[in-house]
């Protein structure tokens, strides 16, 4: 037991909870005689410095074996996903800078960096205990979060509906774990693989992975798990949608794929063939499959912005559960591409909205009407995330589903669910299409449904965060073996 | 001052920026976006300058830079940059007089109100460009050379108010995309037999003896071997680029852009591509392609030059004189001269865009007036032009001894005397060696001897130093170019060929055929002066008669009408491809029309008959589920926390689901 390896395995948690300490301490004693303005300015910028702080710490920690016996792991995934979380938590952050009108701004910095520790600590767990606590971290920062803009009735309900899902799906995931450590007598995941390899197929073992699954499900938001995200979406504010919607994302894929993979891979079943065999993959499947049609069919009745958004997510969910499955085969590097870059792209859409909600009202897709005319800077980017989650090269977006679909139909072609998994994906990414054409038509082509509508204003940090995505979508569609190549 | 292969992409680079900079800047920053777009291919100069002293001081060597651009499974796509004397003079004189025509567009393009888009347009034209020639991967050059196909389109259809104009760049860009597709099916098979579309890669390159030795024994049908035919394939591309029989009649339409992106098109970018395509995949190209290649090329060279001599516009006979001239450097690669080829290319680059910037001058001054016949008496208004355009010529025609276009013309005769294939190439460009020399002394005297017969040409006068510098310096290049390259020390062709020491010969040797090729000048100078060119013939009014006209008025008529070939590929291609088009739009509406109905009826049904069965038999029951429901969920407080209850239950059920499929799914 090295204490000295384990702070240095936790730097970046450790940068951020101090971060969010220094936040607190700042406001409390300094902020109360300024400006909400300022308060918040100073609190995005300690909040700032303390997630760069935590990619240098992310960087030295570096990449190495299992830490402190066997709790922490620091390979490629834990170092790519940490990165980039943090990177998704500083474009929150800059996004709540230019955009949120919050009466606590240091509280909600530091929740998002609270949020953040969860994060990535999830994406070094390497033990169900670790592993479950970070998770209880993330989630319960999030739940408050939802609930952060007390003035609206909505955000309140967005966080209770919120916390009743995810408490209960974290009950089932602690119970999940309790059956598997009762099962292989072990707590840590290179152990359980050890055992599960040996025991083989049980019932019992049948429902501890179902019971991970539908913790696994209520993160990813995948049907019929969802349900909590269309109301969370458009209750919450608008900077806690996006982090919800991203990083939190992004850290909950890499959580559950290393428990999924390298601690339960055994029981993994098979479903490149028809015959197939039992275990989780086919299960996985058949969430993946259920997402993909749901969120598509419902995102096409939807009239609200941010209710649309949300079903496109629960269908990304079915996609990158699509490269869950493949990554026992193809590696992690696909599902990593996917789920980072869907994360960009959606961002960047929530910063659109919150721009948009900022100067006025930004509930139906047609409050977007005209934007071309109100701010082409808007406009111009919006078309970029949209166009990304709809898959036009070169965006990353394409890439990402290029790759995954590739991998799933590499994996017995269409002899088995994997590929017709990938066929039905494909056929839906052209329903997807419609409705991203929908939103893009209103905003690039409809007139201003009032033509004396002012220009939407543009801060600077809101700026930053839009150009930032737009360039990294359009450059990782270009080139992405920078992230690929890291697997 | 040295460039290493690593930074060549700097080169095209710079004038992208500078594109990308007049894309997003406001309508109204004219100096901005002109500057940039000057100062960015000025800097492209320099360093392609640069790159000029690194591949002198190895000429060689391909010095090479590649890299990894995606990987697809066990595929990997790479990309690269190369730099060898070839790349490295092209760079040069495509930065060089880019920049100078960009400057005089400056004063020509002035009165525009798009001026800030038309430098946008030039910087990509430009960079694509720039991008073909440094590229060290097939791929890459495709891309860009569809960019240059992209850029030549605005361009041409710059002014796209005009119908003619929007029709021209139409034309431009769907005929030199018959020559693509070949160019692209060339690409594929390439890729699909060597594996690889990097041209120079340590030895397994696609122009290395490897796979040059397995390209050229592979055999395909009809007795060619892999390599004549992807040669051949590649060849269709620069045919349709280079303005080449029988793909040339875009290149003449083209003259409806504005002058300045003439000069560009027919002096550095768009028409030189092809060229450079050939003399840069010239290892790939076997005999049999080379004399395809040649009697092309001849044939385009006479072509070009029977219709320049009855064309009466400006522009128009300087376009046929380009199609004229890419058919001599098409039949110098065709004879194994890819040398002399690009020494050509590289001094009509130079006059040839002097003629056009001359002739851009001439227009402005002359209100946009291009018609020889109203032009006239310009020599004593426009003195400065007139020098500059009689020294274009002379180089164009090739007046010995001083002027490049000799040199460089001489190398390609030299060439084709020497070639042991079919003599047809020989002759036919003997024969448009005349023709050139006489169809240049028409035009001078037509356009700047005599009066000026309409009040355009009466009141033209000479234009600002914006316009008239870029002429001198030309000009002064036009002169000098040619001594690069002389027989007695051909220092041009030696470093192209990658050797470094210059092995002349006496000028004597060989000099019947360029006595021979003096006289023929001489014939053709002499003839255009004596039909047009003396004071007794020197035309009065604008509607007079053309004395060929008058001694042989049919065939004048011909050729007037440019041998009919836009009639004649109307009347064949154009007819059949509108028959095909009925056709399919006739499948389309009745065939698949008639099944997408049916299925829609079909459709329509079944939704009946299900609505029908719906409401009468399910809804009744399902009416007093929901009823039930209703009343359930107003048991619960209200509808909020009801729907809460009613998520979890449904995550509750999604569970039992789920462990059912698990638990059957184990048991099976």
């Amino acid at each position: 037991m090295n204490y000295l390896e384990l702070l240095r395995a936790l730097l970046p948690e450790t940068a951020l909870v101090v971060g969010a300490l220094l936040a607190l301490t700042f406001d409390l004693s300094f902020g109360v005689r300024q400006s909400r303005e300022t308060r918040l300015h100073a609190a995005v910028i300690i909040g700032t410095l303390a997630v760069v702080a935590a990619m240098f710490g992310a960087l030295s920690a570096g990449v190495a074996d299992a830490v402190f016996g066997g709790v922490l792991v620091l390979d490629e995934l834990t170092l790519a996903s940490r990165l980039g979380v943090l990177m998704l938590a500083w474009l929150t952050l800059t996004l709540t800078g230019g955009t949120a009108r919050l009466r606590h701004p240091a509280e909600f910095v530091a929740i998002v960096l609270f949020a953040t520790a969860g994060f990535t600590l999830m994406a070094a767990a390497q033990q169900l205990l670790v592993a479950f606590l970070a998770l209880e971290l993330a989630s319960l920062s999030l739940y408050i979060l939802a609930g952060f803009d007390k003035s609206r009735p909505e955000s309140a309900e967005a966080a209770l509906k919120y916390f009743l899902f995810g408490g209960m799906s974290a009950a089932f995931l602690l119970f999940g774990f309790s059956l598997i450590y009762g099962l292989t007598g072990s707590i840590e995941l290179p152990q359980i693989a050890h055992q599960l390899a040996r025991q083989g197929q049980s019932p019992l073992l049948s429902l501890a992975l179902v019971m991970v699954l539908v913790a696994f499900g209520f993160k990813a938001a995948a049907a019929p798990f969802h349900l909590w995200a269309p109301d969370v979406y458009e209750g919450a504010p608008v900077v806690s949608s996006a982090l919800i919607a991203s990083a939190s994302k992004l850290a909950g894929f890499t959580l559950f794929v290393r428990l999924l993979w390298p601690g339960f891979g055994p029981a993994a079943g098979s479903v490149a063939t028809a015959a197939g065999s039992p275990g989780w993959l086919p299960l996985v499947a058949c969430l993946s499959a259920a997402s993909l049609l749901l969120g598509n069919f419902a995102a096409l009745a939807q009239s609200n912005v941010r209710r649309l958004l949300a079903y496109s997510a629960i269908a990304h969910a079915g996609v990158m559960l699509l490269g869950v499955i493949v990554a026992g085969d193809a590696g992690l590097g696909p599902l990593f591409y996917y789920v980072f870059t869907y994360g960009l792209a959606t961002i960047g859409a929530f910063a659109v909205i919150a721009v948009v909600e900022r100067a006025g009202c930004c509930q139906k897709i047609t409050d977007l009407a005209g934007l071309h005319r109100r701010s082409p800077l808007l406009a111009g980017c919006f078309a970029v995330y949209l166009l990304s989650l709809a898959g036009i090269p070169p965006l990353a977006g394409f890439f990402g589903k290029f790759t995954v679909f590739a991998a799933a139909l590499n994996l017995g072609g269409l002899a088995g669910p994997a590929g017709w998994l990938a066929l039905l994906a494909i056929a839906l990414s052209a329903v997807a299409l419609y409705y991203y054409l929908v939103m893009l038509k209103q905003a690039l082509v409809v007139a201003p449904a009032d033509p004396a509508s002012a220009p939407v204003p543009v801060p600077a940090d809101a700026a930053i965060v839009l150009v930032f995505t737009a360039l990294l979508l359009v450059l990782l569609g270009l080139f992405p073996s920078v992230v690929l190549r890291i697997f | 001052m040295s460039l290493s292969a690593q930074f060549l992409w700097l080169i095209p680079a710079l004038p992208l920026l500078a594109a990308a900079l007049g894309a997003f800047a406001p309508r109204g920053a004219r100096t901005l976006v002109a500057g940039a777009a000057i100062g960015a291919l000025a800097l492209s100069f320099f360093l392609s300058c640069a790159a000029l002293s690194t591949a002198l001081a190895n000429p060689a060597a391909h010095l090479t830079h590649n890299f990894t651009w995606f990987e697809l499974g066990n595929d990997t796509v790479r990309l690269g940059w190369l730099l060898d004397p070839l790349t490295a003079f092209m760079c040069t004189m495509v930065t060089f007089v880019g920049t100078l025509i960009f400057i005089f567009s400056l004063g020509y393009m002035k009165a525009d109100e798009n001026f800030k888009q038309f430098f946008c347009f030039l910087s990509l034209f430009a960079a694509a460009m720039l991008g073909l020639l440094v590229a060290n991967s097939l791929l890459l050059l495709f891309v860009c050379w569809e960019l240059v196909g992209l850029a030549s389109y605005l361009l041409i259809g710059f002014w796209f108010h005009k119908p003619s104009a929007a029709a021209a760049a139409k034309k431009a860009f769907i005929t030199t995309r018959i020559g693509d597709l070949g160019f692209l099916l060339g690409l594929l098979w390439l890729y699909d037999s060597a594996g690889s579309l990097l041209l120079y890669d340590h030895g397994h390159g696609v122009l290395e003896a490897t796979a040059l030795g397995a390209l050229g024994s592979a055999a395909t049908v009809g007795g060619l071997t892999v390599a004549s035919a992807i040669g051949l394939l590649l060849f269709c591309g620069a045919v349709g680029k280079s303005g080449q029989f029988p793909l040339h009649v875009w290149l003449p339409d083209a003259m409806e852009g504005p002058t300045p992106v003439s000069a560009l098109i027919h002096a550095a970018t768009m028409v030189a591509a092809g060229v450079f395509l050939m003399a840069r995949v010239y290892p790939l190209l076997t005999a049999d392609v080379r004399q395809v290649i040649a009697l092309i090329g001849a044939l385009t060279a006479l072509l070009g030059a029977v219709i320049a001599v009855a064309q009466s516009d400006l522009k128009r006979i300087l376009a046929f004189s380009t199609v004229s001239q890419l058919g001599y450097m098409m039949l110098a690669i065709g004879v194994g001269a890819p040398g002399a080829a690009v020494f050509h290319l590289l001094t009509h680059a130079f006059f040839k865009a002097l003629l056009f910037l001359g002739a851009g001058s001439v227009i402005h001054a002359a209100h946009h007036e291009q018609d020889i016949r109203q032009l006239g008496g310009l020599s004593t208004k426009m003195k400065l032009t007139f020098a500059t355009f009689a020294i274009g010529t002379m180089a164009l025609v090739g007046v010995p001894l001083v002027f490049s276009g000799f040199w460089s013309k001489e190398a390609i005769l030299h060439a084709a005397h020497a070639t042991s294939g079919s003599p047809f190439p020989f002759y036919a460009a003997l024969i448009g060696v005349a023709l050139t020399a006489f169809y240049n002394t028409r035009l001078i005297s037509e356009t700047f001897f005599g009066h000026g017969r309409s009040h355009a040409a009466q009141h033209a006068h000479e234009n600002s130093a914006v316009m008239t510098t870029p002429l001198v310096i030309l000009a002064f290049f036009a002169i000098v170019l040619g001594f690069l390259g002389t027989p007695a020390y051909p220092w041009l062709q030696a470093r192209l060929n990658g050797e470094t020491a210059v092995h002349g010969h006496s000028l004597l040797d060989g000099a019947g055929l360029m006595v021979l090729s003096i006289v023929l000048v001489a014939a053709g100078i002499g003839a255009g002066w004596w039909l047009y060119g003396r004071k007794l013939r020197l035309r009065i009014k604008a509607s007079a008669p053309d004395p060929l006209a008058t001694a042989a008025p049919r065939a004048h008529a011909w050729v007037v009408a440019r041998l009919q070939f836009d009639e004649l590929y109307a009347a064949t291609v154009g007819v059949l491809n509108t028959f095909l088009a009925t056709a399919a739009d006739g499948f389309d509406r009745y065939v698949w029309g008639g099944i997408v109905h049916f299925l829609a009826l079909l459709g329509e049904f079944c939704g009946t008959v299900n609505r029908e069965a719906d409401e009468q038999g399910l809804n009744a029951g399902f009416d007093a589920t929901s009823e039930k429901l209703r009343g359930t969920g107003q048991a619960y407080s209200r509808a909020q926390t009801g729907d809460a209850h009613g998520y979890l239950r449904l995550l509750a059920v999604g569970f039992v689901v789920l462990a059912l499929v698990a638990i059957l799914g184990g048991v099976a």
